[in-house]
């Protein structure tokens, strides 16, 4: 009986035109997939220009005077003058910065740590714990804003930056605990051991290991909160005083009397809008990796 | 330098699981204790509860006499190496081998020198300033080594530091570890499932299965005198055959072991070396021999131990040095419970065989077997019959 000869994998293969099956051949696989990267390249493109569209238009308009609005030619700094003659926008943005950066060190510190102890300590109802933390998540804002002032007023802490900080950073920490704890359980078990091998307690191990490890869950968490407490208004208009007010308090006021000059809100909600979009260019390296964490390897 | 004694330790997580069951070991100033077994046997919790990182249930750790139980991992002074090798990825080379000296109140020109003598000794000179994830996995472990030999420990601690490596650099560190731990004399203990890390490392081995200790002993003696089934099937590779056998005395001499067909004559110094086989004439045993004691019978030895039996080859694969054939017995092999008793399952036989052999697969061929070097088990607890003696 005739057997078929065997080829050795080194044999070069015979050079026979592919077979009409029906498959699609290599080059309309190729066209194919480049119609799909065109596809997906308009797709994006046009998000992206109606994501960008009302940032263009409030930097186009924020050098407008109000004439030039209304003609929708010419540019000035009219609208920047008519912003700061009626907004303290320096003071403003010193407050926001100063709520911010306090309300986030509370986050950081609390999530760290617990979301260290979470992932990494055993004890005894650790999970339940960590689902309380959690389900706070779930509870918004709006409905414990009334008990939140009335506790906080009791300690007469709604006529200061305490007040306004105290609950961003409560509102903010379960998300930033959930995160932490997260990222922490991808490090190594071993990684851990070894330091406590090596002789350093859990809280030296937290110090010396555990944080500088998580560097990019610390960088997502302090953007996340940082655009989210920067451009709350419930909280900044409830819990501050007048003379404490936020920028993007400072600027719901403009819109609501003060002004109604559009050129000067567009120049206001720029000022408002820069930090969050250097705070966001300087983390967005490790924003990456931290949203991305426990996707993969 | 230093002894660690572990005594009736117990180790039982919450869910009820005895991971380690009453364990009784040694391990002398200077010594390599290899802990060996399946995956899952209870070797690495027993050496976790040595270094500190899990609770004892009950029993005793003792290091140099003291009882360590309730003292913390870094009071007790052992250095550990993981299987991860768990090197602090944001630090370089020299701060990884420098970290725990840090902590100790040690100057920093001590550290320097300590750091330099042992990347000395490992060879890491060149890779100092570097950050992990810029060495190869054999420099990575040097490192795990290096972080341990710096410390200068009582002992170290060892988690399957090779199972990460290639082949080829898994036997070259290997020897390498030896040699250090030999030069430096540190009393350690060594976990790994590898059984030929087990036998070249260990100046004594301890076989585990199921969180129990199935014996101790140095390697030449786990080899040539297993205590039970499971460490006749475990240790060596490829493992003993073990043949559930019966046996008889047919002219009133030595006994007869028989098992399907075959009949094979235990010489009189094997059944003086089992004192205990005269219990079971007449009765079911299971025998063990060993690949190596198996050959082709044209280039078997001469020998009056020897007996030779007719089976059909079922396998053959060529290794270069010897020919491992598989031969069908017959009659079932040993099947017992555990890891190593699957292969026993198979029926067969295996031998190696010397490369010049010319059985082929399908014929039958006379395999010579040096019956001087079998063994004889119980078949209900499966002890060795020598070690109920």
């Amino acid at each position: 009986m005739a057997t078929a000869p065997i080829t050795s994998s080194e044999d070069p293969a015979p050079a026979a035109p592919a077979p009409a099956t029906g498959r699609p051949s290599l080059t309309g696989f190729k066209l194919r997939r480049k119609s799909y990267s065109w596809a997906l390249l308009c797709i994006m493109v046009i998000v992206a220009v109606i994501m960008l569209y009302p940032f263009w238009y409030m930097i186009d308009n924020a050098f407008r005077s109000a004439d030039q609005f209304d003609r929708q030619s010419g540019h000035s700094f009219a609208g920047w003058h008519e912003l700061f003659a009626n907004l303290p926008v320096a003071s403003q943005l010193l407050n926001s910065t100063l709520v911010c950066a306090a309300a986030i060190l509370i986050i950081l510190a609390v999530s760290t740590t617990s979301g260290f102890a979470f992932a990494k300590l055993r004890y005894r109802g650790s999970g339940t714990v960590f689902l309380l933390v959690v389900s706070a998540l779930m509870v918004p804002l709006q409905s414990i804003i009334i008990p939140e002032y009335v506790n906080l007023a009791k300690f007469d802490l709604t006529d200061s930056y305490a007040g306004a900080v105290l609950v961003y950073a409560a509102l903010g920490t379960p998300f930033a605990t959930f995160l932490m704890a997260t990222y922490y359980r991808g490090i190594s078990d071993d990684l851990i051991e070894a330091a406590v091998m090596d002789g350093l307690g859990y809280e030296r191990t937290f110090l010396r290991i555990a944080l500088p490890l998580s560097l990019p869950a610390i960088a997502t968490v302090t953007v996340l909160q940082f655009i989210q407490i920067w451009d709350d208004l419930l909280v900044g208009l409830l819990f501050l005083p007048t003379n404490q007010r936020t920028i993007t308090v400072g600027l719901a006021t403009l819109s609501a009397g003060r002004t109604t000059s559009i050129p000067a809100l567009m120049a206001g909600s720029l000022v408002s809008a820069v930090p969050a979009i250097i705070v966001y260019l300087i983390f967005q390296r490790y924003l990456i990796r931290g949203l991305t964490l426990g996707m993969g390897k | 330098m230093s002894r660690i004694e572990l005594d009736s330790v117990t180790k039982r997580f919450g869910d009820g699981t005895v991971a380690v069951n009453s364990l009784d070991l040694a391990v002398g100033d200077g010594e390599i204790l290899v802990l060996v077994g399946p995956s899952g046997c209870g070797k690495t919790t027993a050496l976790r509860m040595v270094a500190g990182l899990e609770e004892v249930t009950s029993g005793t750790i003792s290091i140099d006499g003291r009882p360590v139980n309730d003292l913390e991992p870094r009071h007790r002074d052992i250095a550990m190496v993981f299987q991860s090798y768990a090197l602090y990825p944001h630090l370089s080379v020299y701060d990884n081998i420098a970290f725990s000296l840090k902590y100790r109140k040690i100057s920093k020109n001590d550290i320097k020198a300590r750091v330099a003598e042992a990347a000395r000794i490992l060879e890491l000179e060149p890779y100092l300033e570097r950050k992990p994830r810029q060495l190869s996995g054999g420099q990575r472990q040097r490192v795990a080594m290096g972080r341990a030999i710096v410390r200068q420990p009582r002992a170290f601690l060892m988690d399957e530091p090779l199972s990460n490596l290639d082949a080829k650099l898994r036997v070259q560190m290997r020897a390498e570890i030896g040699q250090l731990q030999r030069s430096l004399g540190i009393t350690t203990i060594y976990v790994t499932h590898d059984q030929t890390e087990a036998m070249t490392l260990g100046t004594k081995v301890a076989v585990m299965s199921g969180g129990v200790l199935q014996q101790i002993a140095a390697p030449a003696d786990l080899y040539r005198r297993p205590a039970n089934l499971f460490v006749a099937g475990f240790i060596g590779s490829p493992p003993m055959n073990l043949v559930d056998a019966t046996l008889e005395r047919a002219d009133g001499g030595s006994p007869d072991v028989v098992f399907g067909p075959h009949r094979l004559k235990v010489p009189a110094p094997v059944v003086d070396g089992h004192p205990g086989l005269d219990r079971y004439l007449g009765k079911p045993v299971v025998f063990g021999i060993r690949p190596e004691h198996l050959s082709d019978a044209t280039f078997a030895p001469d020998g009056e131990a020897r007996s030779v039996i007719d089976l059909p080859i079922s396998l053959r694969e060529e290794l270069g040095s010897e020919v491992q054939v598989h031969a069908a017995i017959g009659t079932s092999a040993h099947i017992g419970t555990g890891e190593a008793d699957e292969v026993r399952s198979l029926a067969t036989l295996i031998a190696k065989m010397d490369p010049r052999t010319t059985v082929e697969v399908g014929h039958t061929a006379a395999i010579s077997v040096d019956c001087g070097q079998l063994h004889f088990f119980d078949p209900e607890s499966g002890l060795s019959i020598r070690g109920q003696c």
